[in-house]
Protein backbone atom coordinates (compact mmCIF):
# COMPACT_ATOMS: atom_id res chain seq x y z
CA UNK A 1 0.00 0.00 0.00
CA UNK A 2 1.22 3.47 -0.94
CA UNK A 3 2.48 5.38 2.15
CA UNK A 4 0.69 8.54 0.98
CA UNK A 5 -2.70 6.78 0.99
CA UNK A 6 -2.01 5.34 4.44
CA UNK A 7 -1.02 8.77 5.79
CA UNK A 8 -4.06 10.51 4.30
CA UNK A 9 -6.32 7.77 5.68
CA UNK A 10 -4.77 8.14 9.11
CA UNK A 11 -5.25 11.92 9.08
CA UNK A 12 -8.89 11.52 8.05
CA UNK A 13 -9.98 11.34 11.71
CA UNK A 14 -7.85 14.25 12.93
CA UNK A 15 -4.35 15.78 13.05
CA UNK A 16 -1.38 13.60 14.04
CA UNK A 17 2.39 14.00 14.32
CA UNK A 18 4.92 11.65 12.78
CA UNK A 19 5.14 9.05 15.53
CA UNK A 20 1.35 9.05 16.12
CA UNK A 21 0.92 8.44 12.38
CA UNK A 22 3.36 5.52 12.53
CA UNK A 23 1.49 3.87 15.41
CA UNK A 24 -1.98 4.56 13.96
CA UNK A 25 -1.08 3.14 10.54
CA UNK A 26 0.50 0.10 12.16
CA UNK A 27 -2.75 -0.37 14.09
CA UNK A 28 -5.22 -0.24 11.18
CA UNK A 29 -3.08 -1.46 8.25
CA UNK A 30 -0.48 -3.65 9.96
CA UNK A 31 2.20 -1.69 8.10
CA UNK A 32 5.04 0.14 9.83
CA UNK A 33 6.22 3.08 7.77
CA UNK A 34 9.92 3.75 8.40
CA UNK A 35 10.82 7.36 9.40
CA UNK A 36 12.59 8.28 6.15
CA UNK A 37 9.71 7.01 4.04
CA UNK A 38 7.22 8.75 6.35
CA UNK A 39 8.81 12.19 5.97
CA UNK A 40 9.44 11.72 2.26
CA UNK A 41 5.67 11.18 1.87
CA UNK A 42 4.72 13.97 4.32
CA UNK A 43 6.90 16.49 2.45
CA UNK A 44 5.42 15.44 -0.90
CA UNK A 45 1.83 15.63 0.39
CA UNK A 46 2.51 19.05 1.90
CA UNK A 47 3.98 20.29 -1.40
CA UNK A 48 0.85 19.15 -3.21
CA UNK A 49 -1.35 20.93 -0.69
CA UNK A 50 -3.05 17.73 0.48
CA UNK A 51 -1.92 18.16 4.10
CA UNK A 52 -0.74 21.13 6.16
CA UNK A 53 1.38 21.49 9.31
CA UNK A 54 -0.09 22.88 12.52
CA UNK A 55 1.64 24.96 15.16
CA UNK A 56 3.14 22.95 17.97
CA UNK A 57 4.64 23.77 21.34
CA UNK A 58 7.26 21.02 21.00
CA UNK A 59 9.09 19.25 18.18
CA UNK A 60 6.19 16.83 17.51
CA UNK A 61 4.56 18.87 14.75
CA UNK A 62 1.08 17.62 13.85
CA UNK A 63 -0.31 17.57 10.30
CA UNK A 64 -3.91 17.74 9.18
CA UNK A 65 -5.79 16.95 6.02
CA UNK A 66 -6.69 19.97 3.84
CA UNK A 67 -10.02 20.21 2.02
CA UNK A 68 -8.19 19.32 -1.18
CA UNK A 69 -6.57 16.38 0.59
CA UNK A 70 -9.95 15.11 1.79
CA UNK A 71 -11.30 15.24 -1.77
CA UNK A 72 -8.21 13.48 -3.15
CA UNK A 73 -8.42 10.76 -0.47
CA UNK A 74 -12.14 10.23 -1.16
CA UNK A 75 -11.49 9.85 -4.90
CA UNK A 76 -8.52 7.55 -4.29
CA UNK A 77 -10.34 5.24 -1.88
CA UNK A 78 -13.40 5.18 -4.13
CA UNK A 79 -11.23 4.08 -7.02
CA UNK A 80 -9.54 1.43 -4.87
CA UNK A 81 -12.95 0.18 -3.65
CA UNK A 82 -14.17 -0.21 -7.25
CA UNK A 83 -11.03 -2.16 -8.14
CA UNK A 84 -11.39 -4.30 -5.01
CA UNK A 85 -15.09 -4.94 -5.80
CA UNK A 86 -14.28 -6.06 -9.35
CA UNK A 87 -11.42 -8.27 -8.17
CA UNK A 88 -13.50 -9.91 -5.43
CA UNK A 89 -16.47 -10.43 -7.76
CA UNK A 90 -14.29 -12.08 -10.41
CA UNK A 91 -12.53 -14.18 -7.80
CA UNK A 92 -15.88 -15.34 -6.44
CA UNK A 93 -17.19 -16.26 -9.90
CA UNK A 94 -14.06 -18.21 -10.83
CA UNK A 95 -13.70 -20.10 -7.54
CA UNK A 96 -17.34 -20.18 -6.52
CA UNK A 97 -16.60 -18.45 -3.21
CA UNK A 98 -17.20 -14.91 -2.05
CA UNK B 1 22.99 15.51 24.54
CA UNK B 2 21.78 11.93 25.03
CA UNK B 3 22.70 9.11 22.70
CA UNK B 4 19.40 8.73 20.72
CA UNK B 5 19.33 12.49 20.17
CA UNK B 6 22.92 12.45 18.94
CA UNK B 7 22.32 9.45 16.70
CA UNK B 8 19.17 11.04 15.30
CA UNK B 9 20.94 14.32 14.57
CA UNK B 10 23.72 12.39 12.85
CA UNK B 11 21.18 10.59 10.63
CA UNK B 12 19.47 13.85 9.69
CA UNK B 13 22.78 14.94 8.11
CA UNK B 14 21.84 12.60 5.23
CA UNK B 15 19.40 15.31 4.09
CA UNK B 16 20.27 18.61 2.35
CA UNK B 17 20.42 21.81 4.46
CA UNK B 18 17.16 23.29 3.12
CA UNK B 19 15.26 20.12 4.02
CA UNK B 20 16.86 20.04 7.48
CA UNK B 21 15.85 23.66 8.09
CA UNK B 22 12.21 22.80 7.38
CA UNK B 23 11.81 19.24 8.74
CA UNK B 24 14.97 18.62 10.77
CA UNK B 25 13.65 19.16 14.32
CA UNK B 26 10.42 17.22 13.90
CA UNK B 27 12.24 14.43 12.06
CA UNK B 28 14.79 14.17 14.88
CA UNK B 29 11.88 13.87 17.33
CA UNK B 30 10.32 11.06 15.26
CA UNK B 31 13.65 9.23 15.23
CA UNK B 32 14.06 9.69 18.98
CA UNK B 33 10.55 8.31 19.54
CA UNK B 34 11.32 5.37 17.26
CA UNK B 35 14.62 4.70 19.06
CA UNK B 36 12.84 4.68 22.41
CA UNK B 37 10.72 1.81 21.10
CA UNK B 38 13.40 0.03 19.07
CA UNK B 39 16.90 1.24 20.04
CA UNK B 40 18.72 -0.53 17.19
CA UNK B 41 17.33 -1.01 13.70
CA UNK B 42 19.62 -1.35 10.68
CA UNK B 43 16.51 -1.24 8.44
CA UNK B 44 15.54 2.14 9.90
CA UNK B 45 19.05 3.51 9.35
CA UNK B 46 19.07 2.21 5.78
CA UNK B 47 15.66 3.80 5.17
CA UNK B 48 16.86 7.20 6.41
CA UNK B 49 20.03 7.03 4.30
CA UNK B 50 18.01 6.02 1.20
CA UNK B 51 15.45 8.73 1.80
CA UNK B 52 18.15 11.35 2.38
CA UNK B 53 19.76 10.39 -0.93
CA UNK B 54 16.39 10.68 -2.72
CA UNK B 55 15.79 14.14 -1.24
CA UNK B 56 19.32 15.22 -2.19
CA UNK B 57 18.77 13.99 -5.76
CA UNK B 58 15.45 15.87 -5.84
CA UNK B 59 17.07 19.07 -4.61
CA UNK B 60 19.77 18.62 -7.28
CA UNK B 61 17.00 18.47 -9.89
CA UNK B 62 17.86 14.89 -10.84
CA UNK B 63 14.65 13.18 -9.81
CA UNK B 64 11.16 13.69 -8.45
CA UNK B 65 8.97 16.77 -8.64
CA UNK B 66 10.20 18.70 -5.61
CA UNK B 67 11.16 21.85 -7.49
CA UNK B 68 9.34 24.37 -9.65
CA UNK B 69 10.52 24.49 -13.28
CA UNK B 70 12.85 27.46 -12.76
CA UNK B 71 14.48 25.84 -9.72
CA UNK B 72 14.52 22.50 -11.50
CA UNK B 73 16.40 23.97 -14.45
CA UNK B 74 18.95 25.71 -12.25
CA UNK B 75 19.44 22.72 -9.96
CA UNK B 76 19.81 20.50 -13.04
CA UNK B 77 22.49 22.80 -14.42
CA UNK B 78 24.32 22.73 -11.09
CA UNK B 79 24.20 18.92 -11.04
CA UNK B 80 25.40 18.85 -14.63
CA UNK B 81 28.31 21.12 -13.74
CA UNK B 82 29.32 18.95 -10.79
CA UNK B 83 29.04 15.75 -12.86
CA UNK B 84 31.07 17.29 -15.70
CA UNK B 85 33.71 18.44 -13.19
CA UNK B 86 34.00 14.95 -11.68
CA UNK B 87 34.28 13.57 -15.19
CA UNK B 88 36.96 16.09 -16.10
CA UNK B 89 38.97 15.49 -12.92
CA UNK B 90 39.15 11.76 -13.66
CA UNK B 91 39.50 12.29 -17.41
CA UNK B 92 42.21 14.92 -17.22
CA UNK B 93 44.24 12.72 -14.86
CA UNK B 94 44.22 9.90 -17.41
CA UNK B 95 44.64 12.13 -20.44
CA UNK B 96 47.58 14.06 -18.94
CA UNK B 97 49.46 10.83 -18.18
CA UNK B 98 48.92 9.57 -21.71
CA UNK B 99 49.89 12.80 -23.43
CA UNK B 100 53.03 13.04 -21.29
CA UNK B 101 53.80 9.47 -22.35
CA UNK B 102 53.44 10.54 -25.98
CA UNK B 103 56.02 13.29 -25.34
CA UNK B 104 58.52 10.46 -25.02
CA UNK B 105 57.25 8.17 -27.71
CA UNK B 106 54.10 7.62 -29.78
CA UNK B 107 51.97 4.67 -28.64
CA UNK B 108 52.59 1.44 -30.53
CA UNK B 109 48.96 0.28 -30.62
CA UNK B 110 46.78 1.97 -33.28
CA UNK B 111 43.79 1.67 -30.91
CA UNK B 112 45.65 3.69 -28.27
CA UNK B 113 46.68 6.31 -30.84
CA UNK B 114 43.09 6.61 -32.10
CA UNK B 115 41.76 6.67 -28.56
CA UNK B 116 44.13 9.47 -27.58
CA UNK B 117 43.22 11.52 -30.63
CA UNK B 118 39.52 11.11 -29.80
CA UNK B 119 40.16 11.99 -26.15
CA UNK B 120 42.16 15.09 -27.12
CA UNK B 121 39.46 16.21 -29.56
CA UNK B 122 36.77 15.68 -26.91
CA UNK B 123 38.85 17.59 -24.36
CA UNK B 124 39.17 20.50 -26.78
CA UNK B 125 35.43 20.36 -27.42
CA UNK B 126 34.71 20.40 -23.68
CA UNK B 127 37.01 23.39 -23.20
CA UNK B 128 35.19 25.29 -25.99
CA UNK B 129 31.80 24.38 -24.52
CA UNK B 130 32.96 25.54 -21.07
CA UNK B 131 33.95 28.93 -22.54
CA UNK B 132 30.66 29.21 -24.47
CA UNK B 133 28.75 28.32 -21.31
CA UNK B 134 30.69 30.67 -19.06
CA UNK B 135 30.25 33.81 -21.17
CA UNK B 136 26.50 34.44 -20.61
CA UNK B 137 26.81 33.42 -16.95
CA UNK B 138 29.69 35.84 -16.38
CA UNK B 139 27.67 38.55 -18.12
CA UNK B 140 24.69 37.83 -15.83
CA UNK B 141 26.95 37.92 -12.76
CA UNK B 142 28.44 41.27 -13.83
CA UNK B 143 24.93 42.67 -14.38
CA UNK B 144 23.79 41.48 -10.95
CA UNK B 145 26.86 42.94 -9.24
CA UNK B 146 26.59 46.24 -11.13
CA UNK B 147 22.90 46.47 -10.23
CA UNK B 148 23.70 46.05 -6.54
CA UNK B 149 21.78 42.73 -6.37
CA UNK B 150 24.79 40.48 -6.05
CA UNK B 151 25.46 40.50 -2.32
CA UNK B 152 24.52 36.82 -2.02
CA UNK B 153 27.00 36.02 -4.78
CA UNK B 154 30.06 37.51 -3.10
CA UNK B 155 31.02 34.56 -0.87
CA UNK B 156 30.55 31.84 -3.52
CA UNK B 157 32.38 33.97 -6.08
CA UNK B 158 35.24 34.46 -3.63
CA UNK B 159 35.40 30.68 -3.17
CA UNK B 160 35.56 30.21 -6.95
CA UNK B 161 38.20 32.93 -7.28
CA UNK B 162 40.46 31.74 -4.48
CA UNK B 163 40.11 28.10 -5.55
CA UNK B 164 40.93 28.98 -9.17
CA UNK B 165 43.98 31.09 -8.27
CA UNK B 166 45.27 28.34 -5.99
CA UNK B 167 44.71 25.60 -8.55
CA UNK B 168 46.21 27.53 -11.47
CA UNK B 169 49.22 28.89 -9.56
CA UNK B 170 49.92 25.53 -7.90
CA UNK B 171 49.54 23.58 -11.15
CA UNK B 172 51.95 25.92 -12.95
CA UNK B 173 54.45 25.66 -10.09
CA UNK B 174 54.28 21.90 -9.59
CA UNK B 175 54.02 21.24 -13.34
CA UNK B 176 57.63 22.38 -13.61
CA UNK B 177 58.60 19.79 -11.04
CA UNK B 178 57.76 16.80 -13.18
CA UNK B 179 61.03 15.30 -14.37
CA UNK B 180 59.63 14.18 -17.71
CA UNK B 181 58.40 17.47 -19.15
CA UNK B 182 59.92 20.34 -17.22
CA UNK B 183 61.93 22.42 -19.69
CA UNK B 184 62.63 19.55 -22.07
CA UNK B 185 63.09 20.36 -25.73
CA UNK B 186 60.66 17.70 -26.91
CA UNK B 187 57.60 19.79 -26.06
CA UNK B 188 55.61 20.04 -29.24
CA UNK B 189 56.35 16.51 -30.48
CA UNK B 190 53.05 15.34 -29.03
CA UNK B 191 49.53 16.11 -30.22
CA UNK B 192 49.26 18.38 -27.18
CA UNK B 193 51.76 21.09 -26.13
CA UNK B 194 53.96 19.94 -23.24
CA UNK B 195 52.97 22.93 -21.10
CA UNK B 196 49.32 21.92 -21.27
CA UNK B 197 50.13 18.29 -20.51
CA UNK B 198 52.21 19.05 -17.43
CA UNK B 199 49.73 21.65 -16.17
CA UNK B 200 46.95 19.03 -16.34
CA UNK B 201 49.21 16.44 -14.73
CA UNK B 202 49.97 18.76 -11.80
CA UNK B 203 46.32 19.79 -11.39
CA UNK B 204 45.28 16.14 -11.00
CA UNK B 205 48.37 14.91 -9.17
CA UNK B 206 46.19 13.90 -6.21
CA UNK B 207 44.36 11.29 -8.33
CA UNK B 208 46.82 8.47 -7.86
CA UNK B 209 46.92 4.97 -6.46
CA UNK B 210 49.80 5.81 -4.07
CA UNK B 211 47.21 6.84 -1.46
CA UNK B 212 46.79 3.09 -0.94
CA UNK B 213 50.57 2.69 -0.55
CA UNK B 214 51.63 5.09 2.23
CA UNK B 215 55.23 3.86 2.11
CA UNK B 216 55.65 4.95 -1.51
CA UNK B 217 53.69 8.13 -0.92
CA UNK B 218 56.03 9.10 1.92
CA UNK B 219 58.93 9.11 -0.53
CA UNK B 220 57.38 12.11 -2.34
CA UNK B 221 58.70 15.58 -1.42
CA UNK B 222 56.67 17.14 1.40
CA UNK B 223 55.67 20.06 -0.82
CA UNK B 224 54.14 17.69 -3.40
CA UNK B 225 52.24 15.80 -0.70
CA UNK B 226 50.98 19.16 0.56
CA UNK B 227 49.88 20.05 -2.97
CA UNK B 228 48.05 16.72 -3.25
CA UNK B 229 45.99 17.76 -0.22
CA UNK B 230 45.52 21.43 -1.19
CA UNK B 231 44.60 20.92 -4.87
CA UNK B 232 41.44 18.82 -4.29
CA UNK B 233 40.38 21.30 -1.60
CA UNK B 234 40.80 24.13 -4.13
CA UNK B 235 38.83 22.14 -6.71
CA UNK B 236 36.10 21.53 -4.12
CA UNK B 237 35.94 25.26 -3.33
CA UNK B 238 35.53 26.03 -7.05
CA UNK B 239 32.77 23.46 -7.44
CA UNK B 240 30.81 24.43 -4.33
CA UNK B 241 31.21 28.14 -5.08
CA UNK B 242 30.07 27.66 -8.69
CA UNK B 243 27.06 25.56 -7.67
CA UNK B 244 26.00 28.12 -5.06
CA UNK B 245 26.48 30.98 -7.52
CA UNK B 246 24.32 29.18 -10.05
CA UNK B 247 21.57 28.62 -7.50
CA UNK B 248 21.54 32.26 -6.39
CA UNK B 249 21.85 33.83 -9.82
CA UNK B 250 18.80 35.24 -11.59
CA UNK B 251 19.23 33.47 -14.90
CA UNK B 252 16.88 34.23 -17.78
CA UNK B 253 14.90 31.42 -19.40
CA UNK B 254 16.78 31.93 -22.66
CA UNK B 255 20.17 31.48 -20.98
CA UNK B 256 18.89 28.43 -19.10
CA UNK B 257 17.77 26.81 -22.34
CA UNK B 258 21.08 27.72 -24.02
CA UNK B 259 23.06 26.22 -21.11
CA UNK B 260 20.90 23.09 -21.21
CA UNK B 261 21.70 22.52 -24.89
CA UNK B 262 25.38 23.11 -24.18
CA UNK B 263 25.04 20.55 -21.38
CA UNK B 264 23.73 17.96 -23.82
CA UNK B 265 26.59 18.77 -26.21
CA UNK B 266 29.02 18.40 -23.29
CA UNK B 267 27.44 15.00 -22.59
CA UNK B 268 28.17 13.97 -26.18
CA UNK B 269 31.78 15.16 -25.87
CA UNK B 270 32.15 13.27 -22.59
CA UNK B 271 30.77 10.13 -24.25
CA UNK B 272 33.35 10.53 -27.04
CA UNK B 273 36.13 10.98 -24.47
CA UNK B 274 34.98 7.85 -22.63
CA UNK B 275 34.93 5.91 -25.90
CA UNK B 276 38.50 7.07 -26.58
CA UNK B 277 39.61 6.02 -23.11
CA UNK B 278 37.83 2.69 -23.63
CA UNK B 279 39.76 2.18 -26.84
CA UNK B 280 43.03 2.62 -24.95
CA UNK B 281 41.95 0.34 -22.10
CA UNK B 282 40.75 -2.40 -24.44
CA UNK B 283 43.88 -2.25 -26.60
CA UNK B 284 45.79 -2.91 -23.39
CA UNK B 285 49.17 -2.35 -25.01
CA UNK B 286 51.67 -0.55 -22.76
CA UNK B 287 54.26 -0.25 -25.54
CA UNK B 288 56.62 1.38 -25.97
CA UNK B 289 58.52 1.23 -22.65
CA UNK B 290 55.35 0.78 -20.57
CA UNK B 291 54.39 4.41 -21.15
CA UNK B 292 50.75 3.52 -21.83
CA UNK B 293 50.21 0.90 -19.15
CA UNK B 294 46.67 0.70 -17.74
CA UNK B 295 46.78 1.00 -13.94
CA UNK B 296 44.17 0.31 -11.28
CA UNK B 297 43.60 4.04 -10.83
CA UNK B 298 42.75 4.29 -14.53
CA UNK B 299 40.06 1.62 -14.18
CA UNK B 300 38.62 3.51 -11.22
CA UNK B 301 38.74 6.70 -13.31
CA UNK B 302 36.78 5.02 -16.11
CA UNK B 303 34.07 3.94 -13.64
CA UNK B 304 33.89 7.48 -12.20
CA UNK B 305 33.62 8.95 -15.70
CA UNK B 306 30.87 6.51 -16.70
CA UNK B 307 28.86 7.36 -13.57
CA UNK B 308 29.41 11.10 -14.09
CA UNK B 309 28.33 10.79 -17.72
CA UNK B 310 25.04 9.13 -16.72
CA UNK B 311 24.36 11.86 -14.14
CA UNK B 312 25.27 14.62 -16.62
CA UNK B 313 22.91 13.31 -19.32
CA UNK B 314 20.13 12.85 -16.77
CA UNK B 315 20.65 16.40 -15.45
CA UNK B 316 20.69 17.92 -18.95
CA UNK B 317 17.53 16.05 -19.93
CA UNK B 318 15.69 17.17 -16.80
CA UNK B 319 16.88 20.75 -17.25
CA UNK B 320 15.45 20.81 -20.76
CA UNK B 321 12.26 19.01 -19.66
CA UNK B 322 11.67 21.67 -16.99
CA UNK B 323 10.67 24.17 -19.74
CA UNK B 324 11.92 27.14 -17.70
CA UNK B 325 10.49 29.56 -20.29
CA UNK B 326 7.00 28.91 -18.95
CA UNK B 327 7.79 30.40 -15.58
CA UNK B 328 9.59 33.52 -16.64
CA UNK B 329 7.78 36.61 -17.81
Amino acid sequence: MDPATLILSSLADGPKHGYALTKDIQGFADVRIAPGTMYEALARLERRGLIEPLESSDRRRPYRLTAEGALALGALLDSQRRIADVGLRRLASSTGTA
Amino acid sequence: MNTPERRARLLVCCYPPAWRARYGDEFVQLLVDEMAERPRSPARTADVVRSGLIVRLESAGLTGDALDPQQQARAGLGALGVAASAFLAAGVAIWAQLTIGWQWSAPAAPATRTGMLVMSGAMLGLALLAILGAVPLLWTICRELAGGRGRALVVPLLAVGLGSVTLIAGSIHFGHGWPGTGGHPWAGRDIVPGDVARFCWAATLWIMSYWAHPGTLASFPASEIGWMVVSPVALGAILIGAAKTLRRLQISARVLRYESWLGLAAGAAMAAFLAGAGSWIVSGSPAPRGLFRVGAIDSVGIVVMAAALIVAFRAAQRTLAAHPSRTVA
